[in-house]
């Protein structure tokens, strides 16, 4: 009888890496839905396009590499997806096959692959699209609810567009194809904290600071919400970003009391960058600023090792 | 020291949870006695040098008949578990190595007792200085799995003190129902090791700390524990490690021990709920540890909680219940977290089997390790407050130096971290080489 031999334990959670990231990509079936719902053919064009492209640009890049091809984690299809979420509804195709490049090979291979990536690679590949094809990148159009019209151009909610709170929240708004319908994205949300995918901590505190720094710096700087906290989590990406975002996992604290202070980190930003910058949005830097921020908050927010001294018995 | 009075501690899994933690097949099944043809007693059952057979082959012993006399410091003797004739002297394949000193005896079913086994009488009148070697000759070790010789556990040396003896009872092990069903079971015994243990190092505090997966278990207890001086019985939550011995501690006193202590640092003293019993037989009855429950379960035909003597072969057990169920791929001494992998169902049981669980080709499938995606569920899982994603960084470069720098000596291998790891990252099997080859490298140096 041949029994295998192994040091201890021996079960492991279902969890495993391919179905972690197989919640976020049911977790985002609800946003890509509306956004195709609102926005038609070409939104469905670059959501596929992406996707496809990054896992293409990750097997390939893989295979000449000599490395294991692990497109089966399914991550390479999450960043290509979360990246066309992120596109203007009317960006031309090829636009999301350089951005889904540039995340899984410059943003998340060339650093090391899976885990080794310090920034989220979706939100840099974003950051790079808006700094070499700016027109491309915000260029935003009203909804055409497949109706076959040419897409009427528009200003985004932040940067002037009148919307109501029922508008905002079902997705009725000119944006990006995956940040416009906050009700998908709150279904997302929810599936996301049942299944144990993510924690509450970013997403909640990132809004909670976003909506309490909406209401207490008012109508100053560059603000439209004029201190009305609820549109100020309900407009621009900031629900997208602080759920779907904010929360991947190589690119935020490790520990809880991490990524609170990330998550802190990134509402204040955000609100800094609406209220005062050039940009009528800031998710994306505030995120990113605070994942170049993570390995430093890792060396300071450690959990206590149980016996060790404690902070008075130290002094 | 910390204040405030958890009932839990920080960390922790849930493994097996939609299963009730793999322990429904056995739960209600009541303990049935087990008696082997042959027995194979291995010397070293116990942490310590292994003791030295005092018998030959063709010699006839008598159960309970010391057959290895104590060696060292933390020796124990060991005693005949059936009555009946050796029939070697040798070495063997067993659970603590390859070649292990081992007394097999023939059964002949009579169970004679040897001669000469002295009770103290009951353990509220009999002489406390008496007890401690009472432990000591029936060779009680720990029986959750630690293996300690427990008369060391139970001397206090000059300038520690000890005021709370806390029992174990709280079975946080996956598939594992045999301290439950010595709960449910003999009560009493567990109560009257307690009573001896306390009164032997002169506790006013007892506590039986059980999981609140166990209500029939608890409402047991209490109605014993009612009229006992200084014992109280405590309801802890259900999460693994709770019986891990400074979780337990942590949750039940409010205390922590300090890193590179030891819980008698805290006045402390841990005992399995097992233990207690073997020490209430020895006081009460001046017999030694010569049998003790194990639940077999898993890929066998009858999962079922069996009073073994020591000694028994894996095989002989699961032969017990029904045999396999499928062909077996894994078979593990104790539970699926910390269980220890046997090579062969040849090896015996010892005094600390608490269960044979067998897995088949499926379970016992490896999983291949994947690069870490800094998830930090090792870090939220686990009940020590360390980071094994670093820890495991350090082993993987071979820098212990490192490893012992972020913490992994206080590393409880509880397997948490490795269970909860969605890379499927082999860390607590790296911490548990690492730990050893540093121990062994301090050693060498002193």
């Amino acid at each position: 009888m041949e029994l295998r031999v192994s040091l201890a334990p021996h079960i492991r959670t279902a969890d495993s890496t391919r179905r972690l990231m197989l919640d976020v990509l049911i977790a985002l079936i609800p946003a890509s839905l509306a956004g195709v719902y609102f926005f038609g053919p070409n939104a469905l064009m670059l959501l596929v396009l992406s996707t496809a492209s990054a896992v293409l640009a990750e097997y390939v890049w893989q295979k000449l590499m000599k490395l294991p091809v692990r497109v089966n984690d399914l991550s390479a299809a999450v960043t290509g997806l979360l990246l066309g979420l992120n596109l203007p509804p009317q960006a031309p195709w090829w636009i999301a096959v350089a951005g889904s490049v540039v995340a899984v090979i410059l943003v998340k291979q060339l650093f090391g692959g899976i885990g080794d990536n310090f920034m989220n690679p979706a939100l840099a590949a974003r950051a790079v699209l808006l700094a070499s094809w700016p027109v491309h990148m915000t260029v935003y159009t009203l909804p055409t609810m497949w109706s076959g019209a040419d897409a009427v151009t528009s200003a985004t909610v932040l940067s002037g567009h009148p919307a109501g709170t029922m508008d905002l929240f079902l997705g009725n708004i000119p944006g990006c194809i995956g940040e416009v319908s906050k009700l998908a994205i709150l279904l997302g949300l929810a599936y996301l904290l049942i299944r144990k995918t993510i924690t509450w901590h970013v997403p909640v505190i990132f809004l909670g600071v976003t909506a309490l720094l909406a209401w207490a710096m008012g109508a100053q700087g560059g603000f439209t919400f004029d201190g009305d906290p609820l549109a100020a989590i309900l407009s621009g990406g900031v629900l997208f970003g602080a759920v779907f975002m904010a929360t991947d996992y190589s690119t935020s604290p490790m520990t809880a009391k991490g990524q609170v202070v990330f998550a802190i980190g990134c509402g204040v930003i955000v609100s800094i960058i609406r209220a005062y910058g050039k940009y009528p949005e800031g998710v994306t830097y505030a995120i990113l600023l605070m994942n170049i921020a993570s390995p430093l908050i890792d060396r300071f927010m450690r959990p206590r090792v149980y016996g060790s001294p404690l902070k008075e018995e130290k002094a | 020291m910390v204040s405030a009075l958890p009932v839990t501690f920080q960390g922790g899994v849930h493994p097996l949870q939609k299963l009730h933690e793999g322990k429904l097949p056995t739960k209600d099944v009541p303990v049935r006695e087990y008696t082997a043809d042959t027995v194979c007693i291995p010397m070293g059952m116990h942490l310590g040098a292994p003791s030295a057979p005092c018998v030959k082959a063709g010699d006839y012993v008598r159960l309970g008949q010391v057959i290895g006399e104590p060696v060292g410091g933390l020796g124990i003797p060991v005693h005949a578990s059936v009555s009946g004739t050796v029939t070697d002297v040798g070495p063997r394949q067993q659970l603590n190595g390859p070649s292990s000193l081992c007394v097999t005896i023939e059964n002949d079913h009579k169970d004679t007792w040897a001669e000469g086994l002295q009770a103290l009488g009951d353990v509220e009148t009999a002489d406390p200085a008496l007890i401690v070697p009472a432990v000591k000759a029936a060779g009680i070790c720990g029986m959750g799995g630690a293996c300690f010789p427990t008369h060391v556990k139970l001397t206090v040396r000059e300038g520690q003190y000890c005021d709370t003896i806390i029992l174990n009872g709280s079975e946080c092990e996956t598939h594992l129902t045999a301290d439950y069903r010595l709960l449910l079971e003999n009560p009493k015994n567990i109560l009257d090791g307690l009573r001896a243990a306390m009164r032997a190092l002169s506790v006013k505090r007892g506590v039986v700390a059980i999981e609140d997966n166990k209500p029939e278990a608890i409402a047991l207890m209490r109605k014993a524990a009612q009229g006992r001086e200084g014992v109280e019985v405590m309801e802890l939550r259900t999460k693994y490690p709770q019986g891990g011995e400074k979780q337990l501690i942590r949750a039940v006193t409010g205390r922590e021990v300090p890193q590179k202590k030891l819980p008698l640092d805290v006045h402390v003293i841990v005992l399995n709920v097992g233990t207690s019993a073997a020490i209430a037989d020895a006081v009460t009855t001046g017999r030694p540890l010569i049998s003790r429950i194990t639940t077999v379960t898993g890929s066998v035909k009858e999962p079922a909680n069996l009073r073994l003597r020591i000694g028994t072969a894996f095989r002989d057990a699961i032969d017990a219940c029904g045999g396999y169920r499928e062909a077996p791929g894994k078979i593990t001494a104790g539970g699926a977290m910390t269980g220890l992998c046997v090579p062969g169902d040849a090896v015996s049981m010892t005094k600390a089997t608490n269960g044979i669980v067998v897995y088949n080709m499926e379970d016992a499938k490896q999983l291949e390790e994947s690069p870490c995606i800094r998830c930090g569920r090792c870090v939220e899982v686990c009940p020590a407050g360390l980071r094994p994603y670093l820890m495991k960084h350090d082993c993987d470069a071979g820098d212990l130096a490192a490893a012992e720098a972020h913490d992994v000596m206080d590393c409880i291998v509880c397997g948490c971290c490795s269970y909860a790891c969605p890379a499927r990252l082999w860390l607590t099997p790296s911490f548990k080489v690492a730990k050893d080859q540093i121990q062994a490298a301090k050693r060498g140096k002193a």
